[in-house]
């Protein structure tokens, strides 16, 4: 009987493709039970903002941060490409959490570092190479719609690159990066979200169906 | 049922059981992590969701997240199971004011101390658009220290009386401390009725009993409606004077809330909540900003990599986060550091309410008023990206949170329009507006 009804409730409650057991998630994450689920509210509403599959996909992330689902930003894209783990295009549930987790205030220093050098690491090859940095330079003066000159451009990225690279290979490997962090700890601000630590209240909704046994 | 030592989300071990109601039980607990000492109220879903209160539960909790104040109970976090629900919040160990009360009137002084905490709480909230609109005994607690702590601020739909003694806490449906226009179900603003509750509670502090008590409820409700109260001839007269103000039955002609702040015997000894803070820090901190200050001003470089992380909205994930507005702004300038520091000069001078000092990574501006906590005071950072591009970023480092964007939006912003290039963050309606 105990069987049947659970088997009976599994079927009323099915999920989307990605979706991942808030108990699992927990365990592998700073999160708690409720916070995950809390974060399911955030995700629900993130990824059935255009499509209403439970898949955030790029339109939707981009709505998300910009209000705007066809903005055109290095940043963001780059941002998306961390979190679709999988590589298929869209941010599924677990990938969501995971990612997110590396945002929480717990997360040791060192997993958000690298993190981030990752990400300016546009093309993957283990380096940040200059031409990714001025690049990355470039895209952050149009998307704040700061019109500086090439030359005031090239300045900032010399200054960089004098300042980081140390071994002078014109490119930042990840020693270099680490040193970086461990000088100026204030660049990775952007890596703490101090919202995870109270998104239970942000997103009471999970009251409601909280599946935490007594 | 005794649940000591239950262990709650393995967090939090359950102490002995606080109070009752229909709805919610609340314990005493302690964080395992911490250490700390918590009430937890635990609510049974079921019955809340047959009353259909759950969409109201979910309101106010993402109401109270906006207050923090040293007299008001703090809702650290909100958990939930299958069936419950618990809000776990700061603990209040000298119980409840009333308690003090039921032994006897208070002094004069230690009345107006505990009704200027509470007018002051209110305010606060208020300020924020939280209302009360229930206050009464069982929500006024007092901490070790003998301040006052209101709780369930924003809670209402999970009120319900605890104790029904008769005499200053409520019995069930006894309208002893409801505004007129609550008791006559008129469409009421929640600041006129807190208004009113608060005045009958001043009335019991100094009288000992309430100003509307009858056995007959009808008889009770007309003198309500009519304001009909006698001040016991030991009341001040100052104090007679503002009771007729506070329990005006007429909510429009009712006093408001900054005028009883205003009023002389409210004022008496009145202190503004600061934020705790020795004095010795302060002048520690002055004289370092002294001596910083001898010395020429030298913004600190920012890299290609600060820009990044300081600018882009693509990489600012907070954006995802319903969040309320930043206390913190910042924005791009072709001027050097000397005209920049020179500007904020000019702004504190001329506001003629705001001291300034100087360090050596920017400057600092500090409000001459007390505000609703405390002083304001506002930290500008200057960085400087080339010699001709600096970013500068301020935020608020003490003060109401209202106040610093009252200031912000009002003066500070509008100031600056000639020496800024682009606003940056996501308040892109900053933009707009001062273009």
């Amino acid at each position: 009987m105990l069987a049947f009804v659970k088997c009976f409730s599994l079927k009323r409650t099915k999920h989307p493709p990605g979706y991942e057991d808030p108990q699992v998630l927990a365990s592998e994450t700073p999160f708690t039970v409720n916070e995950i689920e809390a974060l399911h509210n955030l995700f629900k509403k993130l990824s059935t903002s255009i499509i209403d599959d439970g898949l955030i996909h790029k339109e939707e992330f981009l709505l998300a941060l910009f209000r705007n689902s066809s903005m055109q930003n290095l940043f963001a894209d780059r941002v998306f490409y961390m979190f679709d783990r999988k590589r298929n295009g869209v941010i599924e549930f677990g990938e969501f959490v995971r990612s997110l987790s590396i945002f929480h205030p717990h997360t040791p220093e060192h997993e958000k570092s690298s993190f981030m050098f990752k990400l300016y690491d546009l093309h993957g090859t283990g380096f940040i190479e200059r031409h990714e940095l001025k690049k990355m330079v470039g895209a952050l003066l149009g998307e704040t719609d700061l019109e500086l000159s090439e030359e005031s451009i090239d300045a900032i990225v010399e200054q960089t690159m004098v300042e980081v690279d140390t071994n002078k290979d014109g490119k930042i490997d990840e020693e270099e990066w680490k040193e970086l962090v461990a000088k100026n700890p204030s660049i990775l601000k952007n890596m703490t979200l101090p919202y995870l630590k109270e998104v239970t209240l942000a997103f009471p909704s999970f009251v409601l169906d909280s599946e935490v046994d007594d | 049922m005794d649940k000591n030592g239950i262990v709650l989300m393995q967090r939090y071990e359950l102490g002995r059981l606080l109070g009752k109601g229909t709805f919610a039980k609340v314990y005493h607990a302690r964080s395992l992590k911490t250490g700390e000492n918590v009430a937890i109220k635990v609510i049974d879903k079921q019955k809340v969701a047959k009353v259909g209160l759950i969409d109201q539960i979910k309101r106010e909790i993402s109401v109270m997240r906006l207050v923090r104040h040293p007299n008001v109970v703090f809702l650290h976090e909100v958990m939930a199971s299958k069936t419950k629900i618990y809000f776990v919040m700061e603990y209040v160990k000298g119980g409840e004011l009333f308690d003090k009360v039921s032994k006897g009137k208070l002094k004069e002084d230690i009345a107006r101390k505990y009704f200027q905490q509470l007018i002051g709480a209110i305010d606060y909230c208020h300020s924020r658009g939280v209302y009360h609109r229930d206050l009464k005994p069982e929500n006024l607690l007092l901490d070790e220290n003998g301040d006052l702590k209101i709780s369930d601020f924003g809670l209402s739909a999970l009120r319900e009386s605890r104790k029904q003694d008769g005499l200053l806490h409520t019995t069930c449906g006894t309208p002893a401390y409801v505004a007129p226009e609550v008791i006559c179900k008129k469409g009421y603003d929640g600041d006129k009725a807190d208004v009113w509750s608060c005045g009958v509670v001043l009335y019991v502090l100094l009288a000992g009993f309430l100003p509307f008590h009858q056995k007959n409820l009808v008889e009770m409700y007309r003198k309500i409606k009519n304001g009909e109260f006698r001040c016991p001839n030991w009341f001040p007269p100052e104090v007679k004077k503002l009771l007729s103000r506070i329990l005006d039955p007429n909510p429009n002609s009712r006093i408001k809330i900054e005028k009883i702040m205003e009023n002389s015997w409210f004022q008496k000894g009145f202190k503004k909540i600061e934020t705790p803070k020795s004095p010795d820090s302060n002048q520690i901190e002055s004289l370092i900003s002294d001596v910083q200050a001898a010395f020429a001003l030298q913004p600190m470089c920012y890299n290609a990599f600060d820009l990044i992380s300081s600018l882009s909205q693509g990489f600012d994930l907070s954006g995802l986060f319903e969040k309320e507005e930043r206390s913190e702004s910042m924005f791009t300038t072709k001027k050097e550091a000397r005209e920049i520091v020179s500007k904020f000069e000019e702004i504190a001078t001329s506001s003629e309410r705001f001291d300034l000092k100087k360090s050596n990574v920017g400057v600092k501006m500090e409000d001459r008023r007390e505000g609703r906590k405390g002083q304001l005071a506002i930290d500008v950072e200057i960085f400087e990206v080339t010699k001709s591009f600096h970013m500068v970023e301020f935020k608020k480092s003490k003060g109401d949170t209202m106040e610093y964007k009252e200031f912000c939006d009002g003066e500070l912003k509008p100031s600056l329009k000639d020496i800024v290039w682009k606003w940056q963050g996501n308040n892109n309606s900053n933009n707009e507006k001062l273009v």
